[in-house]
Parts: structure tokens; sequence; C-alpha cells
């Protein structure tokens, strides 16, 4: 059983492939425990009790169990984008909504889907649609992005990013 | 409860408004990133991408980096601050700072609900071990809107990340909805 998905890492995606509808490889983590919960609120020094006091979660705020962490959800979604956009490509702007809550036993499925692409200078600029699925098909955190490519032999994104390299749109 | 006729209260009061745009004294972190604090915190999340520990397959920048948005979790206590764990002796403490930003004044709004609305972010560089991260910290604007259930306020907050010597790493645009 495999908690994640092998990273993409190196050469990411090229704009000259992508194509507005594409899905993008998903990012699969779980099935999530109390453990991996409690690890990611330990790594975060984050004491909010609904992430690993269960009679306080489920008594005193009337939760179903105790919760998976937002902040740990929200750099799944970025790392959905750095697994794509590789060390060639750069993942300029994600946001996201906290929509619905995950419990231990879920399995989460982060997921892109393309909805635009735009040239720019010698780089590209795709938009995404962004979410969080759950084993049931439950949509936890829905939002959108903007990942900057390179061309087809062209350089790789110039780094630290500069949204300046883009010229004016 | 406030009245279920009639116009609903403006929460968004002169005092309200007159802190919108206001800005806390920047921010920097106790101690520079550590390289354990980055690998607790990729092997957490599960993103074991190279770039955060090998130097060949980082050199693109300057050796191993930190996860992208590590620096929103960089302002850790300092050796001699105060035990937030003191506050568990009170039986209904859910360990949750109530401060939204250390700096910046209090919203004065009688809304007892906190929920966080989401995160906008724009990124542009890793953050490395050893670097120092600090955070300028500004409410971008306070509004109401009246819901079903009543009115709602939305604080949305900048956070401009960048290193000690100025280098932007991230902002975050962060709505917190109180109702």
């Amino acid at each position: 059983m495999s908690t994640s998905t092998m990273a993409r890492v190196g050469e990411g995606a090229v704009f000259d492939d992508v194509e507005v509808g594409q899905e993008i490889p998903t990012l699969v983590k779980g099935p999530m425990t109390t453990a991996h919960i409690m690890r990611w609120s330990a790594a975060m020094e984050n004491w909010h009790r609904i992430h690993y006091d269960w009679k306080y979660a489920t008594e005193h705020d009337g939760l179903p169990d105790v919760m998976v962490n937002g902040s740990w959800k929200q750099h799944v979604m970025i790392q959905l984008l750095t697994d794509w956009a590789g060390d060639t490509g750069w993942p300029w702007k994600v946001g996201f909504q906290f929509r619905g809550m995950n419990v231990p036993g879920d399995t989460l499925t982060a997921w892109g889907r393309v909805t635009a692409k735009e040239e720019r200078g010698p780089y590209g600029v795709v938009d995404l649609e962004i979410g969080l699925r759950s084993q049931k098909g439950e949509e936890s955190t829905p939002g959108t992005a903007r990942v900057v490519l390179p061309r087809r032999g062209g350089p790789p994104v110039p780094y630290p990013f500069d949204p300046a390299v883009l010229g004016t749109a | 409860m406030s009245a279920a006729t009639g116009t609903p209260p403006d929460y968004i009061t002169p005092a309200v408004r007159a802190i919108i745009g206001a800005e806390a004294p920047p921010l920097e972190a106790h101690h520079p990133v550590e390289a354990s604090e980055a690998r607790r915190f990729h092997q957490a999340l599960m993103d074991d991408a190279p770039r955060y520990w090998d130097p060949a397959a980082a050199s693109r920048y300057g050796g191993p980096v930190a996860p992208i948005g590590f620096p929103v979790h960089a302002m850790r206590r300092a050796e001699d601050e105060a035990d937030p764990l003191d506050a568990m002796q009170q039986g209904e403490y859910d360990g949750v700072d109530r401060r939204l930003r250390p700096g910046l004044p209090e919203v004065q709004v009688p809304l007892k609900r906190l929920m966080n609305g989401g995160y906008e972010y724009e990124l542009f560089r890793y953050a490395r071990p050893g670097e120092r991260i600090r955070v300028r910290s500004r409410y971008a604007d306070i509004y109401q809107r009246n819901g079903r259930t009543g009115p709602i306020v939305f604080v949305v907050i900048e956070d401009d990340y960048e290193t000690e010597h100025g280098e932007r790493l991230l902002r975050s645009t962060n709505t917190i909805i109180l109702r």
C-alpha cells in the first residue's frame, strides 16, 4: 500500500503538449490515519485539538472524528502543481477554499484540469481548475491555479520567478 | 442575535474602516530555516521530490530547498516565549491562537464564529535552510455581506514573505470569515 504517488521531478510539463480540457497527472495521498495527522501537526507545531484529541473533536466540537489539517491539504494542492511543473516550470499562482472536512480513512486525490493556455514571450501560461477529491467522490478544496511552462526546446522558466519575464499580457 | 427584521447592523464601523490598509511591523522568524524542519515538513506532506534533499537535483536553486509553501509555517515560538500548552489547563481551550496576526490591530466585530475562507498564493522562490524568513502582514480589505443567517464579515489579509535580504518568497492572501 502506497501512501503517496511517486513525485515527478526534474523536467516538467512542456507548454506545447498542453491542451485545454486536459487532466494533469493526479496526486494520491492516503489512506490517511491519525498517525499522518499527528505527524503533520507536530511538524507544524499546531496544537489545535480537533487534529489529535478525539474526545474533544467529537464531544466538544461535535465533529465526526479528528480532522485532516487544512494546512496539510493546501500544501498537497501546491505539490500537485510542483510535480507537474517540475524544475523547469513554475507554479505562479494557486488559490483554494476550504469547503469540506476530511477524516482518517480518507484517501485523497488532488486533480487539475486545464481551462486556458496562452503564449507569453518564450514561455506559456496555463490556467487550471484544481480540487481534492475523497474516495467517496466529495470535493473539499476547490480552487484555481496558474502555471508557467517552458516551450518545446525553449529555456526553462527563470528562477527565482519574476512575472516580468512574461511581458505584458 | 440581532433583529430578524429591518436592516442588518453595519459592522464596518468607522473604527473598523480605519484599520483597512493597516500594516504590521515586519516579523522575523526566531531562527533560520532548519534542514530538519524542512525535512519533517516534506516527509509529513509525503512529498519526496529530490529538490528537498539532493544537492545535485537542487543545483538550480543553489542547493536543497524547503517546500514552496514552507514560509507560511516558519514563525515558530521563541525559546523564552510562553508555552501555549499552558492554556490546556482551561478545559474548553481548543489550542488555537485567536490573534489573526501578531502586530495587526484586532478587528472589533461582535461575531463569534471564525472560519478560514481560503488562500490565494503567488509564488516566487523557494526558501533554503540557513535563510531567515520574515513576513509583512496587512489588512487588504474588510467588508460585510448580509446572508440569510445574518451579517458575515470578510477579513482579507495579505502576508508578504521574504528573506532577510528582501528577496520575495511568496504572497499569501487569506480570507477570514467572521459570522
